[in-house]
């Protein structure tokens, strides 16, 4: 259309003609709608934004409170006794909690050595292996992050406790391996599988069989992620009581049994002792997930 | 994006070449990829045999009606669930009306209205909700909450009138309100998460297209952002509610192991998970410890449908990228 | 009042004090046909909203459409492009062209105000008929209103169906009479050659159609809203020869009634569709300017500036 005079009236049909009558009746109809509803249409979403502000602020209040709560109830009876001394029975005051930390470190440091490398491996296969069987485990895992930590407390007194006839640390490890292992092997297999893509090419290039490049060279880049992952699967187990109910010997053998059992009884120094052993807890828990943020931000940095 | 530098890219990978331990350990690796492999598996199956062998006593004893028999007094040596299936309905159902316009409000104020700057350590805040243990949680329900639900809140829902059959008869600090509000609390992170990644993932295209035609940005968020992220916040609610159905600890401590009919949100009760907490220690052995067992089953059994169609809308949330931020949100929800 | 012989002369008695409804504006015969489907309200009612201003259309074909005066737009720190001084005549087709990274789609953009999301800053004057874009007491909605913009990739909301799709802007901006909506996308979807292909299947999602049918649903959807100015960016970048063709015809069919203002990086795209070309280049900082404008024949046959004169010809860009 190039020199053409601008805008001739097209043609006589009619068809067009009417067409373009309607169009020229519609148009300030239109534009007068959009002027009227303007008012009405800001007012909403002025409406809604306040509503959503609102939620935001209820959604951030359980935090506060909950971090608050047990700071202030907590700090009292937080002391250097209350950590190295062993219990005492009730009634009697004084005595600490060590036993239920040295419990929990060593409940949750077997639970580690039994689901890190079994996590580890299994997230390997996962990544080296395609086909039927891996979507089936993939699948399978994702199901078990499903699964109430008290029906895994219960396989584990199945497994471990009835059959031996009596409770241990070792069934308690088991139910925490069992709750973290599907955590691990998800998060392990995708910290591989987004370095793996680079990295395949520089090692494909120099020459390298397949294999060989997979194992080391991916596990080493992946080690970051790799850490993040496995450290939040441990910060929800440590934070995890349903499993323990089943399996061990005694709840002064671990912190959330103890919180459990103390706090659910209604005398001031049981409360005072489940407060203090949950801010513990808390701070530790946060103290976790605050590190494997920080490394999960520090890998993404460098990767820009 | 790659996650190394060049120059250690191609260390790491010379490294690699050169060391001797990948030469020679291949075959073992192999083995134990496969033993691993080898050992979740069994320890899926392990769980699900386990449990349904443990029920099986309860089942012969009680018959198939124990899905659903109303009554459960082991003193009795009545066992059924139905009533413990109720209890777990409707705390789970009151905590998503508490926590799904927090959630969702919650997640498009992150996702459409805040800054940058306050969005990041914002959303953060939320996650980290999701790293508190359950049983502190519980804990502050049970010392802090439910006085104050017994001093000013519930006297507050009783005064109002429309709401008045939900909260009517005494009220003695356990009840099925206060699980309601401890689920809605637990299960906020997850929606939250997933939500915010459902919203923001919506294309720019699609919100300028209809910024274009004159919308405001309301309507944007109405018309387009919504819909457009109905999978993903599907996904989100229906995790949540499997997160809800599971949790057992923190509902023990405020619910009242009261299996019976509940007159009001205000009166205790009890669900499968809080059940099996409050009843296990105390089961007979055989009859007593299989029929708890057995509601372990149905635990289980309702948990796993729950999260497999929640997995299966998250999949069908988008291809790759999407997903798996998705999925790494639900990960880090669930740790 | 409406039965003009004259072509191309449209007579809008809209201004502060006119009545803002059709049902008003026009004459006693068509009041009839109209009523069918304006809500008329009291006159009392009918208050202008001390927010809104009246944006009239042109009244004279060959009196620009849209104004750029002086306009530069940074983002952040970085300016994106400046110099730029334009005016696009009504009803006919102005191409920017220009390589890729010059600010072409940058001030396409800023006519409707769609960096106020994207963080960038828009400095000069923009008008659209005689009203200032950026005024502080413009309503970006409402401008947004009276311009259709087709984006480089097809863009149909994912959720709706053909039909909703086509209706959107018009549902957006408040108007809920069926017939009209009914009307108006009709006579969209022809006037984008896509009715006899959605015809039977107006409420299925708008996915199943192909890139350059998806992409006509776009300009439909931007025609029902009966815009003065239809704005696309590179809107057949992303499809095929055939496609392209069909959009190509379809612009210069549209042009009639509408000004149209297309960014292509397609030199011949350019000649074959448009009346007037504004070359767009980058200066010695880097930063995109306006060269030169005129009729497209004069800047292919004939261009004033050397700059321009070398794209032309394939030394630069």
């Amino acid at each position: 259309m190039i020199g053409a005079a601008p805008s001739q009236w097209p043609g006589e049909e009619a068809a067009t003609r009417r067409d373009w009558q309607a169009r020229e009746r519609r148009r300030p109809i239109i534009q007068a709608s959009a002027r009227r509803s303007l008012g009405r249409r800001r007012r909403a979403g002025r409406f809604v934004q306040v509503l959503c502000v609102l939620a935001a602020a209820i959604g951030l209040a359980p935090l506060v409170a909950l971090v608050y709560y047990t700071a202030e109830r907590g700090l009292g009876g937080l002391s250097w006794s209350f950590l190295t001394q062993a219990p005492v029975p009730e009634g009697i005051p004084g005595g600490g909690i060590s036993t239920a930390i040295v419990g929990t470190g060593e409940i949750v440091g077997l639970a580690l050595v039994m689901a890190v490398p079994v996590g580890l491996m299994a997230a390997l296969f996962l990544h080296e292996r395609r086909g039927r069987l891996a979507t089936a485990i993939r699948f399978g895992a994702d199901l078990l992050t499903g699964v109430p930590s008290i029906v895994i407390g219960i396989f584990a007194y199945a497994l471990l406790v009835r059959p031996l006839h009596h409770f241990s640390n070792l069934a308690a490890a088991f139910a925490l391996a069992v709750l973290m292992l599907p955590i691990m092997i998800r998060a392990d297999e995708e910290a591989m599988r987004t370095v793996a893509v680079d990295l395949w090419e520089a090692g494909v290039a120099l020459g390298a069989r397949r294999s060989r490049v997979a194992r080391s060279v991916v596990l080493r880049g992946a080690l970051p992620g790799l850490v993040t992952g496995n450290l939040l699967a441990v910060s929800r187990g440590v934070g995890e009581t349903a499993p323990l109910l089943f399996t061990v010997a005694a709840p002064s053998f671990a912190m959330t049994m103890l919180i459990y059992t103390d706090g659910t009884q209604p005398f001031p120094a049981e409360q005072q002792t489940a407060w203090t052993t949950a801010l513990l807890l808390l701070l530790f828990v946060l103290v976790l997930s605050g590190i494997a943020r920080l490394v999960a931000w520090r890998l993404t940095r460098r990767a820009r | 994006m790659t996650a190394l530098s060049g120059a250690s890219n191609l260390a790491s990978v010379k490294a690699a070449i050169r060391h001797r331990h990948a030469r020679r350990g291949g075959r073992a690796y192999v083995v134990l990829r496969w033993a691993a492999a080898g050992l979740f598996v069994a320890i899926l199956a392990g769980l699900v045999v386990s449990i349904a062998v443990d029920s099986s006593q309860a089942i012969a004893h009680s018959g198939i009606g124990f899905l659903w028999s109303g009554t459960w007094n082991p003193a009795a040596n009545q066992f059924g669930a139905g009533i413990l299936v109720v209890g777990t309905v409707v705390t789970t159902l009151v905590a998503m009306i508490i926590v799904v316009p927090v959630g969702l409000g919650t997640a498009a104020f992150l996702s459409e209205l805040a800054p940058r700057w306050l969005a990041g350590p914002l959303s953060t805040a939320i996650d980290l909700l999701a790293a508190v243990p359950s049983i502190v949680v519980g804990l502050w329900a049970l010392l802090v909450l439910s006085p104050v639900f017994a001093n000013y809140v519930e006297p507050f829902f009783k005064s109002v009138p429309a709401l008045g059959w939900f909260f009517h008869g005494p009220a003695y600090g356990p009840s099925i309100l206060l699980a309601s509000v401890v689920l809605a609390v637990m299960t906020l992170p997850t929606i939250v998460a997933l939500s915010r990644t459902a919203l923001s993932g919506v294309a720019l295209a699609d919100r300028e297209a209809a910024m274009a035609l004159g919308a405001t940005h309301w309507q944007v968020v109405r018309e387009v952002v919504f819909p457009g992220a109905r999978s993903g916040i599907a996904a989100s609610l229906t995790l949540a509610v499997g997160r809800a159905l599971g949790e057992s600890i923190a509902v023990a401590m405020v619910i009242g192991n009261s299996p019976s009919v509940p007159h009001s949100l205000l009166s205790p009760g009890a669900t499968l998970g809080s059940a099996i907490v409050n009843q296990f220690a105390e089961a007979e052995p055989g009859i007593g410890t299989s029929s708890v067992i057995a509601l372990a089953a149905v635990l289980l059994v309702l948990t796993l449908i729950v999260n497999a169609g929640g997995q299966a809308l998250l999949r069908g949330m988008g291809p790759g990228r999407l997903r798996r931020r998705g999925r790494d949100r639900v990960t880090k929800a669930a740790a | 009042m409406r039965e003009q012989a004259e072509p191309g002369v449209k007579v809008f008695p809209m201004s502060e004090d006119a009545p803002m409804l059709a049902s008003e504006a026009v004459g006693p015969a068509q009041q009839e046909a109209s009523g069918r489907y304006s809500s008329t309200r009291t006159p009392a009612s009918v208050a202008l909203e001390a927010a809104g201003r009246a944006l009239a259309p042109p009244e004279r074909a060959g009196e620009p459409a849209v104004t750029l005066d002086n306009v530069k737009v940074t983002f952040g720190e970085h300016v994106a492009v400046r110099n730029v001084t334009l005016a696009l005549p009504a009803r006919q087709v102005t191409a920017l062209v220009g390589p890729s990274g010059c600010g072409k789609t940058t001030v396409l953009r800023a006519i409707n105000r769609l960096h106020d999301h994207t963080g960038g800053r828009v400095e000069g004057t923009i008008r659209l008929g005689d009203v200032d874009v950026y005024a502080p007491d413009t309503d970006p909605e409402l401008v947004r209103a009276r311009i259709g913009m087709v984006f480089q990739r097809p863009n149909p909301f994912p959720t709706m169906s053909i039909l909703d799709n086509v209706t959107s802007g018009l549902r957006f901006n408040g108007i809920r009479n069926r017939a009209l909506l009914r009307e108006a996308a009709e006579s969209a979807l022809r006037h984008a050659a896509l009715w006899d292909i959605v015809k039977d299947r107006l409420h299925q999602t708008a996915l199943r159609l192909s890139g350059g049918q998806q992409q006509r649903l776009c300009i439909a959807r931007a025609l029902a809203i009966e815009p003065d100015v239809m704005l696309m960016d590179e809107p057949c970048s992303a499809l095929d020869p055939v496609a392209t063709e069909k959009i190509e015809n379809l612009i210069t069919n549209l042009a009639r009634e509408v000004t149209i203002v297309l960014v292509t990086h397609n030199m011949f795209q350019a000649a074959r569709v448009s009346d007037n070309a504004a070359v767009f280049l980058l200066d010695e900082d880097r930063v995109g300017e306006l060269v030169e404008v005129g009729p497209t024949v004069e800047i292919f046959d004939s261009p004033r500036d050397e700059r321009t004169k070398q794209y032309v010809t394939g030394h630069v860009g």
